[in-house]
């Protein structure tokens, strides 16, 4: 049977497949975890790219070791995922092997949703402005923070994630929000708040 | 900056997932065919057992081994009775009592009781 990255087929399903001999569930399953996990280990290690791809490859090769132990219940894939590439940045930030920063100039290219080219520089230039916000964030705020309002987890799934409570998850994500909205701040104008759509 | 600002900023950028390179996406297949259990690769169909052979079976029939010796043994019995000469059962006895068999006198002292006088 063939999987892809849109299949209703559950990760942990898919898990089993894989630890059963079926080389479609290991690509289904790369190609649903590994952005994530890349785009996370990204934010979490400012930016670096190539650093990230080594903690996206390290998380989803512990991934194909454990799933002969695997034990459907217990856990999601993305959360026990995010886990182990949170732990794996931790070690880089700690090693000091993080290479680069994000600046203005590292700016993406968002193609989708954007009506102009200079609304795509804009939006560009905001997301390098939140990912350097992000870099001056304590660790555990960042994670919560990128956690919850960019990748999307609920509070308890960070709870899993971060290996602790969820009353905990909210301090951490409204500190570190705020603390980003004070970063930011000295940017509004720079970054066009007053101008456009997303002013407030 | 408010919060609304900063809200969408954040989903902007929950927008912008860097795409995973070719080059990467290789590495974590080659990992996951490497990694990947293998259930098959030494399984091995389980040889059927000989079929068993004429005395198994006959064995088997009267319900073992043993039986069977049993039975065979009170078989070859049976013939020699049914067919060896006479004489030689005489052989045989006169070898245990010292007489023939159709002449053996087992109360020789009570023929007084017969005699009249």
């Amino acid at each position: 049977m063939a999987y892809d990255a849109q299949d209703t087929t559950s990760d942990e399903a898919l898990m089993v497949l894989y630890a059963n001999g079926d080389r479609q569930a290991a690509r289904a399953l790369a190609e649903r975890v590994t952005p994530r996990v890349l785009a996370y280990a990204a934010r979490m290690l400012g930016g670096d790219r190539a650093e990230a791809e080594d903690v996206a490859q390290e998380t989803l090769l512990r991934l194909w070791r454990m799933a002969p132990d695997w034990r459907q219940g217990e856990a999601k894939v993305t959360t026990w995922a995010y886990r182990v590439a949170t732990n794996l940045c931790i070690d880089r930030q700690r090693s000091g092997r993080r290479k680069g920063q994000i600046t203005l100039d590292d700016a993406p290219d968002l193609a989708d949703g954007s009506p102009s080219a200079d609304q795509r520089l804009q939006d560009g230039r905001r997301v390098a402005a939140l990912e350097a916000a992000l870099a001056e964030l304590p660790d555990r705020q960042r994670q919560a923070v990128v956690l919850r309002h960019i990748e999307g987890l609920t509070n308890p799934e960070i709870a899993a994630v971060m290996d602790i409570g969820v009353e905990a998850v909210e301090s951490l994500t409204a500190r570190g929000k705020r603390a980003l909205a004070a970063v930011l701040s000295g940017q509004r104008d720079a970054l066009g708040y007053e101008d456009d759509g997303h002013a407030g | 900056m408010q919060d609304k600002d900063l809200d969408g900023l954040l989903a902007l950028a929950a927008q912008d997932r860097p795409t995973p390179s070719a080059a990467l996406m290789d590495r974590v297949l080659a990992d996951a065919l490497a990694q990947q259990p293998q259930p098959f690769a030494g399984w091995v169909a389980p040889t059927p057992a000989p079929a068993p052979g004429f005395f198994a079976r006959l064995a088997a029939l009267f319900g073992g081994g043993p039986v069977l010796a049993g039975v065979c043994s009170a078989m070859v019995a049976g013939v020699a009775l049914g067919y060896l000469q006479p004489a030689s059962l005489d052989l045989l006895t006169g070898g245990l009592a010292g007489t023939g068999a159709e002449t053996l006198d087992l109360f020789p002292s009570a023929d007084f009781l017969a005699n009249e006088g």
